[in-house]
Formats: C-alpha cells, structure tokens, sequence
C-alpha cells in the first residue's frame, strides 16, 4: 500500500513534467491545428546553449534558464518559418512531415556544437526530499508540479481573458475572417509559436534540471512524452494536457515499478494506440473530423 | 566491384524495400511513421526461418514477407477509420511497440552446440545463411536488385491497372472514391497489407546481408528516412522514392564531404522541397512530362 501510494506520488510529479511538455503542445495544435513534431528538439537546443554557458561560463541558474527559454523560442520560431508559415493552408500533414525533417537537423547541429553524449545541467534544489510520514517528496518535482499548474492557468487566463487569446480564439474559428476584422494573422501565430515554445523551455529546463544532465536523445523524449500526454488529454485542450501528462506520468510509474523500464515504455505507446484507435479525440477534446484536406494535391 | 561500392548498392536496395512501401500507403493518402516496424518483422521472422528452422532462403524471404504483411493487416483493421494526422500518430506508436517487443522477446534454439536466435536486446546474432551457402556479396546484390526490379515491374503494371487507379483515388479523395461505389476500406486494408508484405521482403534481405539485426535498428528515424524518400523523389512514379534513397544514401551518406551534415543537409532538403514541390521532385506532372517527351 505504501509503494502504490509513492508510485503515485512519484507518477503524478514525473507527469506534472510531462503536462508541461503536452501543455506548449496543445498551445500550437490548438491555434494552428498541426502537429509539431520538432517541439522537442527545439527544446533541446534551448538546453544545450543553457549547459553550454554553465560549462564554459559556469552562468547562474537565471542566465540559464534565460538561455534556455530563448533558445528555444529562437528554434521554434525557425521551425514556425520553414515548416508551418510557408505551407498552403489544408497542408497540414506536409508541415507535421517537415518538422520531423527539421528535427533530424536540430539534433544533428546539438551534436555537432556539443558531441559529448553527456552534458551536466545545473540542478535546481539541492536540498533533502521532504519527509511526509513515510513518504518522500522531492523539492524540484514539487517546484515542477507547481509549475504546471501555475503555467497552465496563465496560458488559460491569455487565451480567455486578454485581447491576444480573444485573437488567438479568433483565428482558430476562421483564419480568413480573423483576417478581415483586422487581425495580424501570421504575426499572432508566430507570437502564438513562441509562446508555446518559451512554455517548452520552461518544462525542458524544469526536466533537465531534475536530472542534472542532457543528453541528445532529450529532442526525442520530450516530443513523445508530449505527444502522448496531449493525444492521450485530447488534442488542443489545456485541461486536456495537464489530465493527460498526469495520468501518463501515474501508468508510468506503476508499470515501471511492475515490470521495470522498457515495459513502461511500451504501457506508453499502448495506451497511445489505444486511445487513438478507441476515442481519436483523446479524453477530454473534441473528435477529429473524419476527413481533412489531404495534402499537396496533385496538380494544385 | 570492390566492397565499398556493394555494400552501398546493397543497402540502397534495400532500403529501397521500406522506401517503397511507404510510397504504397502516400499513394492511398495516408502518412505512415511505421513501416519500419513490417521492415523489422520481416527480419526477425526470415532470420528465424533460415537459422534456426533451417529453411532456404527463398522460402524465408515469403514467409518474412507473409508475416509483415499479415501483421500490416491486423494493425490497418483497426488504425482505418483514422485519417492524416492520427493515422501517422497511431502507426508510429505501434512502430515503437513493435521495437520495444522486440526488446523483450526471447527465442533460442542451440544449433551445433550454440545458442542462436533472438535474444532481447542483446539482439540476433548468426543469421549466417550466405556464408553457409557460399553466397559472395556480389551475388546477394543481384538477388535484392532481382527481387526490387520484380517489385517495381509490379509497380507499373500496378499503376496502370484499375486497382493503381483505385489507389490513387482514394488518396485524393476517399469520400468521393466511396459515393463511387469503391469499397475504401478494403482497399486500404489491401494497401496496408502490401506495403507491409514489401517493407517485410526487405527486412528479410537485411537480416541476411548484416547476419546481425537488434531492435535497435528499427527506431522512428529509419521510418520518417523511408517516408521522406517517397516525399523528395516524388509521388508519381515508383522510381520516385528510388531517387530519395538515391540521393540520400548514394550522395549523403556514402560521400565523405557530407559526413557529419547528412541530416542538416537532408532535413532541409525535405523541408524545402515540401515547400516548392509538394509532391517531389518526379511527381506526376513531370512523369506525365517525361513520359511524353520519351515517346517523342
């Protein structure tokens, strides 16, 4: 009873980053309904020029979170102009396919500026776990839950409360008319990709700076860690993702606990499939429509 | 010919396979991360066949095929009523399913007195039919170009059949193939099995040529690779996707310039070409171009 307890605790602090991740996810499906697949990766070169100015600079915490975040904003703007700005609207599975591209290219330009595999990342708290009856709880896993939620409530109060997410909302319901009342479409969906990416930093950093360390094979994690908490949430829903990185982050640790890693691995992926095959939706968003626009017509 | 050179036409055969079959399942409109996963189903069962069953290679090579394609099957059954996005989603979870199953299964027999056979991820090692058989390398080259020239000829017979054309319709608009009285979801189903009995006839030929195949192998960037070919050499003619794996493997990889920027130079290639000619570079209007000009 006590380990299912500290599973759960556990899962629901590696999904708290996990929710982070599916958040800045969601953000751009949400306002442009198309997958990024080179979230992660855009991520990762945030982090790599963070530990790169802690290990040649031995920069502060703040240097390297300010690094970070830029760094990922700088590539995910980059990913926005080569992958989503230029293609024809309807071209959505183009853009999801150019990404993955542009994702072998990130992680390849990472190694190349850093070919070590392993990079240490400053920690954030150093502290002892806090000790609740016979429970532990990590001070940085706390920091990042908190994170979550608080992150998640502002995205919710931009895109409800201030004229940029009345904006945002604007374009999602129709480009064209969002267009014609005077909405600068394609810079609110730069700011929008951003935003989204400077979310991304926020969780990448919160992760590393859990692990201490960044290796290249992070682009990758964080873009399936994402992708299925956000799938399996729904996708382009805020509460949707943070539902879905807990309940991935809790499935996780119990099969870990179970049956050890790769198993946990492949619980993931299942319930990805499962829930793509049984509610395409996810838990908490909207079903797909069954046909979108297929991509680069022929002879369009 | 020395080493060097077959060993890289090999692999361009090869992989050929899994670029084709990608390019089977763009053709019907859908966008697959996961024919790695039929690649590497082929592999295993193929390698299972000759070294542990003790069969000839031929009968490896259909059974690998049979096994992918039937695996293709029961995966397209329930990913049909998924379009685009989902789709893809959906075939690179079970790619990354199959992998990590790959991870935990275990199946060993002892042949002359050593254990042979997959072993987790430790891998599979001894697939050693070629050597045992006294196949030479340049041998093993003329059996993959025999088998993918049989399979491009299919191709074209395939597009100019009704069932090519059938294809092709559902890819452009599967509603309007179904008021036309198309059953699409058979069809797909069918697609879906071919390409994976295809990507299987590779994974077959690959066990054999590297005697040595892990899980490892087979992760998500060999499928977006066997996409991709398809996307840059373009939709119109199954020698499309042999010019991407042409033009990655034969200049990127095999060329010692570009050691190091293979994915910058070949992410951004996909990238713009996604851009300014959205269905490759031999797409249809330029097959249709060409193919005037050559009866010209």
């Amino acid at each position: 009873m006590i380990d299912f307890v500290q599973n759960t605790i556990d899962g629901v602090m590696i999904g708290s980053s996990y929710a982070l991740l599916a958040l800045g996810f969601t953000l751009i499906f949400g306002v442009m309904r198309r997958l990024n697949l080179s979230y992660g990766p855009s991520i990762m070169i945030g982090a790599y020029l963070g530990t790169l100015v802690y290990v040649q600079l031995s920069a502060g915490p703040l240097v390297v979170v300010a690094v970070t975040v830029i760094g990922a904003v700088l590539a995910g703007v980059y990913v926005e102009r080569l992958c989503f700005a230029p293609m024809a609207a309807g071209a959505g599975i183009a853009s999801m396919v150019s990404s993955f591209a542009i994702w072998m290219q990130l992680e390849q330009a990472a190694i190349l500026v850093l070919p070590q595999h392993t990079y240490p990342f400053p920690p954030l708290a150093t502290v002892a776990p806090l000790e609740l009856g016979p429970f532990l709880l990590r001070v940085d896993h706390l920091i990042m839950l908190a994170a979550a939620l608080a992150l998640s409530a502002a995205v919710y109060l931009l895109l409800y409360r201030s004229r940029f997410g009345l904006a945002l909302r604007a374009i999602i319901e129709n480009p064209t008319a969002a267009h014609l009342v005077g909405i600068n479409v394609k810079a609110a969906v730069m700011l929008a990709f951003a935003l989204a990416s400077a979310v991304g930093g926020i969780a990448g950093y919160l992760v590393l700076a859990a692990d201490q360390q960044v290796t290249p094979m992070f682009g990758m994690w964080a873009t399936f860690k994402g992708l299925i908490a956000m799938m399996i949430g729904g996708l382009g829903s805020i509460p949707g993702a943070i539902v879905g990185g807990l309940v991935l982050g809790v499935v996780e640790a119990h099969s870990q606990w179970h049956f050890g890693p790769q198993v946990r691995d492949l619980v993931a992926y299942l319930l990805l499939f499962a829930c793509l095959v049984l509610r395409p939706g996810g838990l908490l968003g909207r079903a797909p429509p069954m046909r979108e626009p297929a991509f680069g017509r022929r002879g369009a | 010919m020395d080493d060097y050179l077959v060993g890289v036409l090999s692999n361009i055969g090869i992989i050929s396979f899994v670029a084709l079959s990608a390019y089977l399942l763009l053709l019907t409109g859908e966008i697959s991360f996961g024919q790695q996963a039929f690649f590497a189903i082929g592999a295993y069962a193929a390698g299972i066949a000759t070294a542990l069953w003790g069969w000839p290679l031929s009968a490896a090579l259909g059974w690998g095929a049979a096994t992918a394609g039937a695996a293709a099957i029961l995966v397209g059954i329930p990913t049909l009523r998924l379009h685009g996005l989902y789709f893809a989603i959906a075939t690179l979870a079970f790619a990354e399913m199959v992998r990590l199953l790959f991870e935990l299964f275990r199946y060993q027999l002892t042949i002359d007195g050593e254990l042979v056979g997959p072993n987790g991820s430790d891998g599979f090692r001894g697939i050693r039919y070629i050597f045992e058989n006294d196949v030479s390398s340049l041998q093993f080259l003329v059996l993959i170009y025999l088998l993918l020239i049989i399979a491009l000829v299919a191709f074209m017979l395939l597009e100019r059949s009704r069932l090519g054309v059938t294809f092709r319709m559902i890819g452009e608009d599967a509603t309007l193939a179904e008021l036309n009285g198309v059953a699409v979801a058979r069809i797909k189903v069918l697609a879906a099995g071919l390409a994976g009995a295809l990507a299987g006839i590779g994974g077959g030929l690959y066990a054999h040529l590297t005697t040595y195949v892990e899980p490892r192998i087979f992760d998500v960037m060999l499928g977006v690779h066997s996409l991709a070919y398809g996307l840059i050499g373009g939709l119109g003619t199954a020698l499309g996707p042999l010019l991407g794996v042409v033009i990655d493997i034969g200049l990127l990889e095999s060329v010692r310039v570009f050691a190091g920027y293979r994915m910058i130079i070949f992410g951004g290639l996909v990238a713009v070409l996604l851009i300014v000619r959205p269905r490759g570079l031999l797409d249809e209007r330029a097959v249709h171009y060409l193919s005037r000009v050559w009866r010209r």
